[in-house]
């Protein structure tokens, strides 16, 4: 046998016993190392024991298992034998913690510390870190590996706050079970709310104020970005470029330990699957400002495309959202009104039927909606007319306004009405320059009717401004949103001054000293090279009216389902050769289909859908993945930019997520449910 | 005489359902018509069909009999009713008046009513609990008060009438709701005449007419308006303020509004398929449309309608851009995306960043063109209209836009109106399904049942037969399963890999997460066949 000629320290052959020497650490060569005498029928439990015995420390060891390094495995099964598990005396064995810690770098971009679990397959150590960070839905995460890093200066990045939980251990303790396998270690305990305040931290968070910093980091957004920083950051410029970033997916099947990964590594948490499930503002504070996160580092880093218009109104969200939760206000999960939580609901019913407020409300305005009279500046493009502004009194009252050639006219016949139902408010700012113009597009049976308003300052500029606002959605200014409205309007006014209007094309570096905001962190690089900021801040605070009146949590909502609505949302790219292609093409995987791209175009060549998808193989030989779609339409081709298996397994994850899609009904009708989703006996 | 009685008698029985929570609602806009003497006519607030007096005149005599009585009842019971607001779930049941004490009911639970009241419970509108509109059951119920018929002398005739309208509009005025008397006209020419109060959407008074002309209640009817002098048109979204969108017309408009059935509508929710699976090959594209079958059709709409934000169909291609002010049409790349409709300018392609925005959805409706090769020698009369719902005049400011096909027309109608009202389309739809009495449970719907019950089956006999329809459609789905079943991963590993050291060689598939989550994995397949996808299914 192979233990023949084993020679033991006694020189006893008879008992087929042999020296097995195991490390203590994390494999580690220097490590010490303990010796044991063991027999191919000792059980690893009993080993670990003779191991721990041997040691002679007082110490937890609970965490503690073998690694045996030739075959990049754990020995887990306690009740195995060494003769079952195939070890022999030349097995480098490690005597190390299962839970190690690394260093990840979140959605936001924020490093966090923590122990994860290098002996779980990793979709199950993914489950582990979400619950402690609680985010739900954690088969819609993984890890990544951090890029390489180029070696350039960088000593910014020393200065880095590390958040750390590393010493948080859940209330299910998974920590504690390691030792007996893999499979005790998932119980699926909930953490328990932290009710205190009202903020819905779990408990886990409030050990000390270090965690409870680290769960404000990871529920509330991130301040924009230095608009420096977000230039130098690499931006990928092609298709080609985008296809990288996912040839570092790890494998969800296999554990960190196999996969190569070490105690303190950067590791990148991100949605990995665009198909988020059941995404409610009120239990998943951190799943929806990590995903905020991510939709905003997407935009900004250009990893998605959008228009103008559309950046815009993404710059729009970022601003009101860093504004709310810089403000403190982000308490609003507890808050006064329920009926907010319930977003949509409540979006629509202030959008639909804002006239539908309680009876006595409307009462009570009735006699007291509040009118704006004042002298100003009035001017109406025509053609051939050389006339410029006009001073004149104007009266706005409910949803109208009134303009009069001077005061003393005012009770007689206007010069002009025009009701703002409907009318398009633009702003016409330029702060440096003093000029605080609304342009209104008034609609008319005839057309639309154009007119600026000159107001003299600021204030006077943010009054009528949210009096145009409101009466253009049918309100009036005795609506509760007017004076938050105003406030708005004034506070991205001090956001232009601080912007860096007059400080020129140039993103003048970190601005972070004023209270404002740089409009060059809202936006992607290529506008901040296209636009100057006084160009930039007005379409913003154009786009901003008509999210000014969100909450923090509909911001972020709203940011995220715009950031769904892009064509190209959702979409990971990978350099792929067709099977009877001879040129690399690219494959897009979305939730719901595979597509064929154009490498040097861009051009959608074909779509297939998973819906018509019978199955698929992979040939690890050839690295060739075969997809069997309905009516007998085969697809194969070999992957050039990533590893075969993570393309495989984006298919796959993506199926098994469609089919907890389904699920939702189960409950309702569970036979219909499997009457449509079983069927395989026909197999 | 027999079918205007009993429109009539139907808008009776439509009035009294305004006269619920007549405080509560705007209470600011007093009837229009009287006598609103508005200081510019741009600015005016005119009514469409001249105004509520003239309307009421054109009304027959017995009509405005019948009017009459309806207030006087309706309004005393208004009265009632504010006493009460409170509690108005439960009010139905206490009317033991005259017969239109039920038709009451009905109309009260339009769901505007639970809107205004409980405001602060963030009743979303769409929300489908209110059951559809005036489950009227006795369909000719005779006029209320007896009809007086000694119609003889004209000058008495003339006076009682104009005493009549006199009172009408008090006790409108009274009301306080804005209430439009509409003609609606019918697709055999005819014509009817209905109350639209402010508060009703599309939907309710479609349900209305549902009633009215005993239709088949399908999801194809729906308000047309119609614009002869700019010879374009479009349907009510089901949702619409019916009495908004009629107000922006003028006072001496041309404008109509019409009861028919379009495919169109709800066209995208019946064969999604064609706007979502707009492949580049168009031939083949057409073919495998017409197979798609419903599971998948379920599941491209729950895909596309039901995640966290819609899905709006990919749509580019070049249309005809009918210049600003001139007759003259230019060729250029349009796209749909979710924020507007952008183009490609000239050098530039057709990138995101590139794009330039032609329109956003916000202000303006979509409107078919109706012959506008011979009006504005469009280069086809395959043509959709972009304009603020205000303007109602030939103005720069109309956006037309030209087809090649009536397909892609289509297309282009659809996908805007998807963007501009997203989920709420839906909604409609499914709503249009319950009224049309199809509740369907395969629409993922768990409302549709709660406004069956109060369906109180006229035609349509409420549930049973619809669940019948329904079952059997799912037994004839069985057969096509093998077309929509998850894809199945085939394994030749018998054992899940522990060592992860892959021979090679052997094909391996599908190590589908062996997670302990809810929702049972996808079928996974253990065939020992070696390599090679396995066999086709038989």
């Amino acid at each position: 046998t192979a233990m023949a000629g084993m020679k033991t320290a006694s020189g006893d052959y008879i008992d087929s016993s042999w020296e097995l020497r195991v490390f203590v650490g994390e494999e580690d060569p220097e490590a010490e190392s303990v010796t044991l005498r063991v027999t191919g029928e000792s059980h690893i439990g009993g080993v670990l024991l003779k191991i721990v015995e041997d040691i002679n420390r007082k110490q937890d060891w609970s965490d503690h298992a073998i690694w045996w390094e030739q075959k990049r495995q754990w020995l887990l099964q306690t009740h195995w034998t060494l003769d079952k598990y195939g070890i022999l005396a030349d097995a480098r064995l490690f005597f190390g913690p299962q839970h190690r810690p690394v260093i990840l770098r979140l959605p936001n971009r924020r490093a966090l510390r923590l122990r994860a679990s290098f002996s779980q397959p990793l979709f199950q150590a993914v489950a582990a870190i979400c619950r402690l960070l609680s985010i739900r839905h954690p088969e819609e995460l993984s890890l990544l590996r951090a890029p390489e890093k180029k070696k350039k200066k960088k000593e910014k990045e020393q200065e880095e706050e590390v958040y750390d939980l590393t010493q948080v251990v859940l209330a299910g303790g998974e920590h504690r079970l390691g030792q007996l396998g893999p499979g005790l270690g998932m119980g699926l305990v909930t953490p328990t709310l932290h009710s205190r305040r009202g903020t819905g931290m779990p408990a886990h968070f409030s050990d000390s104020a270090q965690t409870e910093a680290c769960y404000h980091m990871l529920s509330r957004p991130q301040p924009p970005p230095d608009p420096l920083l977000l230039q130098h950051l690499p931006r990928p410029s092609s298709l080609v470029d985008k296809t990288q970033l996912h040839s570092r997916w790890l494998d969800s099947s296999r554990c960190l330990m196999q996969q190569g990964v070490r105690a303190g590594d950067v590791l990148w948490l991100r949605f990995k699957y665009y198909s988020f499930f059941d995404l409610d503002p009120k239990t998943d504070p951190v799943r929806l400002t990590q995903l905020y996160e991510q939709a905003r580092w997407d935009l900004l880093l250009e990893e998605i495309d959008c228009t103008e218009e559309e950046m815009m109104v993404f710059a729009a969200l970022q601003y009101h959202v860093n504004k709310l939760s810089q403000s403190g206000e982000v308490a609003e999960p507890a808050g006064a009104d329920p009926g907010l939580d319930d977003l949509d609901a409540a979006l629509s019913n202030l959008e639909v039927k804002l006239e539908g407020s309680a009876p006595t409300d409307v009462l009570d305005s009735l006699t007291t909606i509040p009118e704006l009279k004042d002298h100003l500046r009035i001017f109406r493009p025509r053609k051939l007319t050389l006339k410029g502004y006009r001073q004149h009194w104007v009266v706005f009252k409910e949803t109208t306004l009134s303009y009069y050639k001077s005061q003393e006219e005012a009770p007689g016949d206007p010069i002009q009405q025009l009701n703002l139902k409907g009318c398009e408010v633009v702003p016409d700012v330029n702060v440096s320059g003093q000029k605080f113009c609304i342009k209104l597009l008034v609609p008319s049976p005839e057309g639309m009717s154009e007119i600026y308003l000159r107001c003299q300052d600021e204030q006077q500029y943010a009054r009528w401004m949210a009096g145009c606002r409101l009466a253009s959605k049918g309100r009036t200014m005795a609506d509760s949103s007017y004076a938050s409205e105003v406030q708005a309007i004034l506070a991205f006014l001090s956001l232009k001054r601080t912007g860096g209007g007059s400080s020129g094309n140039q993103p003048q570096g970190p601005d972070a000293s004023t209270e404002g905001l740089n409009p060059y962190g809202l936006v992607a690089p290529r506008l901040q090279r296209k636009f100057k900021a006084k160009q930039l801040t007005p379409r913003i605070l154009e786009a901003h009216q008509n999210v000014a009146q969100l909450s923090l949590t509909e911001a972020q909502l709203r940011f995220i389902q715009a950031w769904q609505s892009l064509p190209d949302f959702g979409i990971s790219y990978f350099t792929v050769r067709f099977k009877g292609s001879r040129k690399d093409e690219i494959l897009g995987i979305a939730n719901n289909r595979l597509i064929r791209i154009d490498l040097a175009v861009g051009d959608v060549v074909k779509t297939w859908r998973f819906s018509n998808m019978r199955q698929w193989n992979v040939n690890w030989d050839i690295r060739q993945v075969a997809i069997e779609f309905d009516e007998h339409i085969n697809v194969a081709f070999s992957c050039v930019s990533a590893s075969c298996r993570i393309v495989h397994e984006y298919i796959g994850g993506y199926i098994f997520l469609s089919t907890r899609e389904r699920a939702r009904g189960e409950e309702l009708d569970e036979d219909l449910f499997l009457q449509l989703t079983g069927g395989h006996e026909a197999f | 005489m027999g079918e205007s009685s009993e429109d009539i008698d139907q808008m009776f029985s439509t009035l009294l359902g305004e006269m619920d929570l007549l405080t509560q609602s705007l209470g600011v806009d007093i009837l229009p018509p009287p006598d609103p003497k508005p200081p510019r006519a741009e600015f005016n607030y005119s009514v469409g069909f001249k105004d509520l007096n003239e309307s009421l005149n054109a009304l027959e005599d017995q009509d405005l009999d019948a009017l009459m009585a309806d207030l006087v009842a309706d309004i005393s019971e208004a009265e009632q009713r504010t006493i009460q607001a409170q509690k108005e779930s439960s009010q139905s049941q206490h009317h033991s008046a005259p017969p239109e004490a039920s038709n009451f009911r009905g109309a009260a639970s339009l769901g505007y009513s639970a809107n205004a009241a409980a405001a602060s419970v963030s009743h979303y509108e769409h929300h489908l609990p209110p059951p559809p509109a005036d489950p009227v059951l006795d369909l000719p119920p005779p006029p209320p008060p007896p009809p007086p018929e000694p119609l003889s002398q004209e000058e008495e005739e003339a006076q009682a009438k104009a005493d009549k309208i006199k009172l009408a509009l008090e006790k409108l005025k009274e009301a306080k709701v804005k209430k439009l008397v509409v003609k609606v006209h019918m697709n055999d020419n005819s014509t009817k005449s209905l109350m639209v109060d402010e508060r009703q959407a599309a939907r309710d008074v479609l349900d209305n007419l549902f009633e009215k002309t005993h239709c088949d209640c399908n999801v194809d009817w729906c308000l047309y308006e119609t614009y002869p002098e700019l010879q374009i048109e479009r349907f009510f979204e089901d949702h619409e303020n019916v009495v908004e969108v009629l107000s922006d017309w003028t006072r001496d408009t041309e404008n109509k509004v019409l009861f028919l059935e379009k495919e169109e509508k709800y066209a995208v929710f019946k064969n999604p398929q064609n706007f979502y699976l707009n492949n580049k090959g168009k031939k083949e594209g057409k073919e495998t449309n017409e197979k798609m079958n419903a599971k998948n059709k379920e599941s491209l709409l729950e895909e596309s309608f039901c995640g966290t934000s819609i899905i709006v169909p990919e749509l580019e291609g070049a249309l005809y851009l009918k210049e600003d002010g001139k007759k003259s049409w230019k060729r250029r790349y349009f796209l749909l995306r979710a924020s507007g409709i952008y183009y490609v300018p000239k050098g530039k392609t057709k990138t995101s960043r590139d794009l330039a925005c032609f329109i956003q959805f916000e202000n303006v409706n979509i409107y078919y063109g109706i012959q506008c090769k011979i009006k504005h020698k469009a280069p086809t009369d395959h043509c959709f209209v972009l304009k603020h719902p205000q303007i109602q005049k030939e103005s720069q400011y109309i956006k037309y836009l030209c087809c090649d096909d009536a397909r892609t027309l289509n297309q282009w109608v659809m996908g805007i109106r998807i963007a501009k009202y997203g989920k709420t389309l839906y909604d409609n739809y499914q709503r249009a399904m319950a009224r049309a009495g199809l509740a369907s449970r395969w629409t993922n719907l768990g409302t549709v049942n709660a406004t069956t019950p109060a369906q109180p089956s006229t035609g349509t006999r409420g549930e049973i037969p619809t669940h019948t329809e329904l079952r059997s459609y799912v037994q004839s789905l069985s057969n096509t399963f093998s077309e929509s079943r998850p894809p199945m991963a085939s394994s030749s590993d018998k054992k899940p890999a522990l060592g992860n050291h892959l021979e090679p060689g052997a094909p391996r598939a599908q190590p589908l997460p062996k997670a302990s989550l809810p929702p049972p994995p996808p079928v996974r397949r253990s065939s020992d066949l070696g390599c090679s996808p396995a066999p086709p299914p038989k």
